[in-house]
């Protein structure tokens, strides 16, 4: 045997299908900390689950399960448990065809829940002390990695080297969501400690996010820049295109324009900045807005149609104006030691300040992190088209994770005319039609599966998802006509959690999914599922918005007292109620919705 | 520790000499925070970098640790370690365990070694200031390990202010320790658990000459509610400090310019009470006690804009020293000029959070954790 040759000490007499005589370990039994992302079993019923139209409107490729996997699933549950979460170990999800569901997992042993405070205790306090260079480590990290992968040269690198990328992506996302729900946890925290103690001390818990607004993010820098551009493209007269041609069409169009190349250069110059994002979360199957830029040309259509333009300056100084005098209000309210615990937990809650960071991280995280998956694996299957193995590059979102790695780990890269990329390539087409078959169901799924508790014990998932005692009440008494029809008055009345003050009325526009968003028009009241990121941009031309889900620490609540429109979330039914052009009358303080006629 | 099973039933150790038990503020620096905590090591430090710190000494909590004998240490390891839930009554149930801590500490003599250490220490001091036994001083319990994710329990120890002698000093240096074991300290150890807070034996006492003060209170170098660390905040109210450190009193309030020293706001307080010497019962006690404010001081700011400013930019000296924001207590004394009538009393790192613990709130009250 040559001396450089490696040793091998075979393993074939361990060799065994069974782990114990009478078991055989199922796949994907053990390497999650809870449990792995799975299809619904009749045990399922015995508990809730709820629909995530949130982060995952349109449902899932078979590649973005394992990127749903790092996310909501294995990084809620790996994060839950290294900071300790007293109440819940995270989340799991359940697939209702290719549409997501979320529920929790319940720490209910009263030893566990001491014995995770006691962690807790000590891994949150220090992050809490000293948030900005916390935060700022973790931003860097993650902004090394996107410098890393964003520089390579994927279109010259050998197969193997391709190879190792994707792997290299597929690691770098799990690693990203788990910072995400570790600083989420953490962050959430000392929110609702300022949220309880100020219900404590005789303020309304729902004032508290308002107290911390004010703050510019990522998103609302993005939002001033389209708004911008939109200035630019009335002063360099290229408008008409804009809002006539579909985003496919419309470059040729705005640079036959005599100063069309000159807006669209500064287009570019703005993606480069602002457009590594996607429309959804974990979803490999939306390009960035680099890759196609139609949702902010969307965007900038719609606010050339509102021509006064939105003023930021002014909403920014109205919202801080608004915040220091409920703060001063609230001040004036409470006395003593009290006093000195309001101030302490605003002082906490402005330097580790969820209300920024639930804006500020989606750039880092939910819009970005599987960018270089999607990337890699596009070029990937490219090479692959070529070599005939598959028939178009994204052949391989239809593929599952495991698939990828065991055809490509045992063909080292090249496995063009395999007998395994054969019967994969077969499976595509079938898959692809599934997708399309339960996209098209999206919007019909029920709101909850399973069993709809009274309470939920997990208050974040109540802050964050907005399942309040009114909320399930609401789905629990759901007789399918609508709310509020008992009363037998004209106006049918939806309650929710009132997010942000003010009444308005007008004219309703329901959207079930992002992609619709461009049909809003100005001074309509958005009704919706909820909202994310990608859905800021409509807050500068709407009235109001009211959503299904939500509560005070949601994207639309956060995002409307910026912008100074009433918000109602956590109504668990207006997008059932309320039908697009209906006369609808939003009162944010109180937190009602009545359908005029 | 190199003391245990020793120092039993008030014998003195073959090899601990009153060096070892006592510190004289003078030969403290910053490095023997390990043997008399923190916040004597920093003021020691303070004082040796030429900062107006009241004269004073510090007793070592390796002094304090040998102290117990072995009986009551088991007692107090029980008292401890014991299993408190609602079966077992919950609160009441801890402040019974409280109430037998305290018992056997405070009825705990002293060793002759310890007691000779300290009357020599308070001997010398009183030599020094010139006062013979009229001097009064504040006894400050300083826990070893306090900085960082422990800081939090330091709080649940006691300060006294106003003890005169040397029996006197001794019995508070006792009461220091015994506050480390009260219900609401063992509520706190508990919830958070042994790794983290300081054991309580971990104590060590300072005992500083009490600044007979016109006016006292607080320098934050940064804005403590918005975080802006470009302005001081200044809080105060006439009398010693007791009155503002322990929220008694809305203080004035100033805000001032780091950089130019410009006072940016002044607003008076609503000064009701003030704290000034006496007992709890009446005048003539040992002490510090709260007292009304005659009408023509709770209608005035208790500091001149001289000494805000000059508060300030110590303050803002220290912090830039430091490389941290910092919370710092000082006093002005009577009958003295500016700069020497400000004397500085503590100085630690800010924490936002000070008053607000949202950790230990959010397992309480939000995720509603049996037992914290």
């Amino acid at each position: 045997m040559a001396a450089d040759s490696p040793r091998v000490f075979p393993v074939d007499e361990f060799v065994r299908d069974e782990l114990y005589p009478g078991y055989r370990q199922a796949f994907g039994s053990q390497p999650f900390v809870a449990g792995p992302v799975r299809p619904f079993s009749r045990a399922d019923n015995a508990r809730y689950w709820l629909r995530d139209s949130l982060h995952f409107s349109e449902g899932m490729v078979p590649a973005s399960i394992a990127l749903l996997d790092d996310a909501q699933t294995w990084g809620a549950q790996l994060g839950a448990e290294i900071v300790g979460v007293p109440p819940t170990r995270g989340s799991v999800n359940r697939l209702a065809g290719t549409h997501v569901y979320i529920g929790t997992i319940d720490v209910d042993t009263t030893w566990q829940m001491q014995a995770r405070a006691a962690r807790f205790g000590q891994y949150v306090g220090p992050i809490l002390a000293d948030f900005d260079r916390y935060w700022g480590m973790r931003a860097a990290e993650l902004q090394a990695a996107y410098d890393h992968f964003d520089a390579l040269d994927l279109a010259r690198m050998d197969p193997g080297q391709l190879w190792t990328v994707v792997k290299d992506a597929y690691a770098f996302h799990r690693r990203a969501w788990f910072i995400h729900f570790e600083v989420m946890y953490v962050l959430t925290a000392n929110y609702l400690a300022f949220y309880g103690l100020a219900e404590e001390i005789g303020l309304a818990g729902s004032q508290v996010s308002g107290f911390l607004a004010g703050e510019r993010t990522f998103y609302s820098r993005t939002d001033e820049e389209l708004w911008r551009l939109a200035a630019r493209a009335r002063e360099l007269e290229v408008s008409e295109p804009l809002l006539r041609e579909e985003p496919r069409s419309v470059r040729p169009r705005i640079e036959a324009l005599p100063h069309g190349k000159t807006w669209w250069r500064e287009l570019e110059e703005f993606l480069a900045a602002y457009g590594q994002r996607t429309e959804e979360t974990c979803r490999i199957d939306t390009p960035s807005w680099i890759e196609d830029p139609a949702p902010a040309l969307h965007a900038i259509a719609s606010f050339l149609a509102k021509p006064a333009g939105f003023d930021f300056y002014a909403a920014r100084a109205a919202a801080i104006a608004e915040r220091d005098a409920q703060i001063e209000a609230a001040r004036r309210a409470v006395n003593g030691g009290d006093l000195a615990r309001f101030n302490g937990a605003l002082a906490s809650n402005r330097a580790a300040n969820f209300a920024w960071w639930n804006e500020e991280h989606n750039y880092l995280i939910d819009r970005r992190a599987a960018i270089p998956v999607r990337r890699a694996t596009l070029e990937l299957g490219a090479r692959l088209a070529d070599s005939g193995a598959v028939t178009r590059p994204d052949d391989l979102f239809f593929l599952f994770k495991p698939e990828l790695f065991e055809v490509m780990e045992a063909g080292s890269g090249s496995g063009s005319g395999s007998s395994a990329w054969a019967e994969l390539a077969a499976m595509v087409p079938d898959r692809r039609d599934y997708f399309e078959h339960w996209r098209e169901r999206g919007p019909s799924l029920p709101t909850m599966l399973g069993t709809i508790p009274r309470t939920v014990p997990d208050p974040i998932m109540i802050e964050v998802f907005g399942l309040s005692g009114h909320f399930l009440e609401t789905l629990r008494s759901e007789s399918g006509a609508g709310a509020g029809s008992g009363t037998g008055e004209t106006a049918a009345e939806i309650r929710g959690f009132p997010a942000a003050k003010g009444v308005v009325e007008g004219v309703a526009r329901v959207i079930t999914t992002v992609g619709d968003l461009h049909t809003v028009l100005p001074g309509e009241i958005l009704v919706c599922g909820g909202t994310t990121t990608e859905w800021t941009p409509a807050f500068g031309i709407i009235a109001a918005c009211v959503c299904d889900t939500g509560g005070s620490l949601t994207h639309a609540a956060i995002v409307s007292r910026e912008y100074g429109i009433p918000c109602v979330v956590g109504t668990a039914i207006a997008t059932q109620t309320i039908k697009t052009g209906d006369r609808v009358r939003v009162d944010g303080r109180a937190g009602t919705v009545q359908v005029l006629a | 520790m190199a003391f245990d099973g020793r120092a039993f039933d008030g014998r003195a150790f073959d090899d601990l000499t009153p060096d070892d038990a006592v510190l004289e503020l003078g030969a403290i620096r910053s490095d023997d925070h390990r043997r008399i905590g923190p916040k004597m090591a920093r003021l020691g430090q303070l004082a040796a970098d030429g900062w107006r710190v009241p004269d004073g000494y510090a007793v070592t909590a390796a002094a304090l640790d040998g102290w117990l004998p072995a009986a009551a240490r088991s007692e107090l390891e029980r008292v401890f370690t014991a299993p408190v839930t609602p079966d077992y009554g919950g609160h009441e149930h801890l402040a019974w365990l409280a109430e037998q801590a305290r018992q056997l500490i405070e009825g705990q003599p002293l060793p002759a070694w310890l007691e000779d250490a300290v009357a020599g220490a308070q001997d010398r001091l009183e030599h020094r200031t010139g006062q013979g036994t009229a001097l009064r001083v504040a006894v400050r319990s300083s826990a070893v390990g306090e900085d960082g994710a422990a800081a939090s329990f330091a709080g649940q120890y006691q300060t006294y202010l106003g003890i005169s002698g040397t029996a006197a000093v001794l019995a508070h240096v006792r009461k220091c320790w015994a506050s480390g074991y009260s219900a609401h300290a063992l509520a706190y150890r508990r919830r958070f658990g042994g790794a983290g807070p300081p054991r309580a034996h971990d104590l060590a006492v300072g005992v500083m000459q009490l600044v007979d003060a016109r006016s006292a209170g607080v320098v934050f170098t940064l804005d403590p509610v918005t975080g802006d660390r470009d302005r001081c905040v200044v809080e105060a109210n006439w009398g010693f400090g007791e009155s503002v450190v322990s929220g008694q009193v809305t203080p004035d309030y100033w805000a001032v310019d780091s950089g130019s020293g410009r006072i940016l706001e002044r607003r008076e307080g609503i000064k009701d009470v003030w704290s000034v010497l006496g007992g709890a019962g009446g005048d003539a006690g040992p002490g510090v006690r709260l007292a009304s404010l005659p009408a023509d001081l709770a209608r005035s700011l208790c500091l001149s804009d001289d000494e805000v400013r000059y508060i300030c930019r110590k303050a803002t000296e220290l912090a830039a020293a430091q490389g941290v924001p910092q919370d710092v207590e000082w006093a002005i004394a009577r009958d003295l000029d500016l700069p020497d009538r400000v004397f500085f009393l503590q100085h630690r790192p800010e924490t936002t959070w000070a008053a607000f613990d949202p950790v230990a709130y959010a397992l309480r009250n939000v995720f509603k954790v049996p037992g914290t």
